[in-house]
């Protein structure tokens, strides 16, 4: 049987190392962008709040099929395309990397969540040609 | 550090040992009751391999329960097996490269939330509408499914209706594996699915949800039909013999 004395040790002891835990944590933050995208030289997303951006981008860019395609808006801000320009690296030869290659841009987040994106599969993932 | 990261950092660190120790203690306890008798169900299986047979098609089919009653199967393993993949997809929160199997199902443990919440739906108004099993219904019946269908209804909303910050939440629960604490985002939907889960690993051990564990020591289900061919003799018994 633990003691009175024994409890208490191990409840300080339990205590301690929850204040331990919390002093250790430091956030490191989702501050994950490309290197070598040109989105890195820029303090924040151009289309909208970067911390916006990161949590509700899945909502800004599905479904506007219907309005793009049955009713010719082209009037969205949000524009994959856009996304695409700015998050994809070079490689050495100069050639852009597709923006799902593991460790690119979407693939960093997306495989941490085991969440699949299908964009890719019709639009393009690389910047347009200049 | 937020004050509700570290309340929810607390509750699911206590939650996950009454779970643990809770569970540990009670199949230690079902491992020593004592089986003095011989009482497999009949027709029951001669040999260990049949025993096993049987126990895995119990625990994977409910094969007494389909004999029992169709429907309750029927909602039983809809909200069993949605459960079960529910789970599975629920791993990616746990490990930071996800495997290749959990990778796969995700796209299926979705499907299995709604087929998660049809059961349970079933199963509740079959404890209203059966005569004879509202008769016999306790209150923690009720709440049991209450709960489960609040957990997934909630889990449901936020892939459906309002999202939660996905790699957020990852980050906090990983957070607590390695004792380095990450912030809990405080959307409405994730701290009711979080709580309710909480509450739910808090009183599994103290309800009925341990059938789980508990099917596996049934002595009508896990004994060896050979009382013909060798004399079962508790180990109590034994001693008195000598």
């Amino acid at each position: 049987m633990l003691g009175s004395i024994g409890l208490k040790r191990l409840i300080g002891l339990a205590v301690a190392g929850l204040m331990a835990a919390l002093a250790a944590t430091a956030h490191a933050g989702s501050e994950w962008v490309t290197e070598g995208s040109r989105a890195e030289g820029l303090d924040s997303c151009v289309i909208d709040d970067t911390e916006k951006m990161r949590r509700n981008h899945m909502d800004y860019l599905v479904h506007q099929r219907d309005d793009v395609v049955r009713r010719g808006g082209r009037g969205s801000q949000y524009k994959l395309a856009e996304c695409v320009n700015c998050h994809t690296a070079e490689d050495a030869a100069g050639h852009a990397i597709p923006i799902d290659d593991e460790g690119q841009f979407c693939a960093s987040c997306h495989n941490y969540m085991a969440v699949n994106v299908n964009c890719f599969q019709c639009h393009r993932k690389v910047p347009e040609e200049e | 550090m937020s004050f509700l990261t570290i309340v929810f950092a607390l509750l699911f660190y206590a939650a996950t040992a009454i779970l643990v120790i809770g569970i540990g203690y009670r199949i230690s306890t079902y491992a020593k009751a004592p089986a003095p008798l011989k009482i497999p169900t009949t027709p029951a299986p001669t040999t260990k391999p049949g025993v096993v047979l049987r126990l895995f098609r119990e625990v994977v089919f409910f094969e007494s329960l389909f004999k029992g009653s169709k429907w309750t199967w029927l909602f039983s393993m809809l909200f069993h097996a949605g459960l079960a993949l529910v789970l599975l997809r629920h791993v990616r929160y746990f490990q930071h490269d996800v495997w290749l199997p959990i990778q796969l199902i995700q796209p299926f443990g979705i499907y299995a939330g709604f087929a998660l919440a049809l059961g349970l739906i079933g199963l509740f108004m079959r404890r209203i509408l059966v005569d004879r099993v509202r008769y016999i219904s306790a209150p923690s019946d009720y709440l049991m499914l209450i709960l489960l269908f609040l957990i997934g209804l909630s889990g449901l909303a936020m892939k459906f209706v309002v999202h939660t910050d996905v790699i957020a939440v990852k980050d906090f629960f990983l957070g607590l594996m390695t004792f380095s604490w990450s912030p809990l985002p405080a959307d409405f939907l994730l701290i009711v699915h979080l709580l309710l889960v909480a509450i739910l690993m808090i009183i599994f051990p103290f309800s009925k949800l341990l059938h789980a564990p508990g099917i596996f020591f049934s002595p009508s289900r896990n004994q060896v039909d050979d009382s013909r061919e060798k004399r079962h003799i508790a180990p109590w018994a034994k001693q008195l013999e000598e």
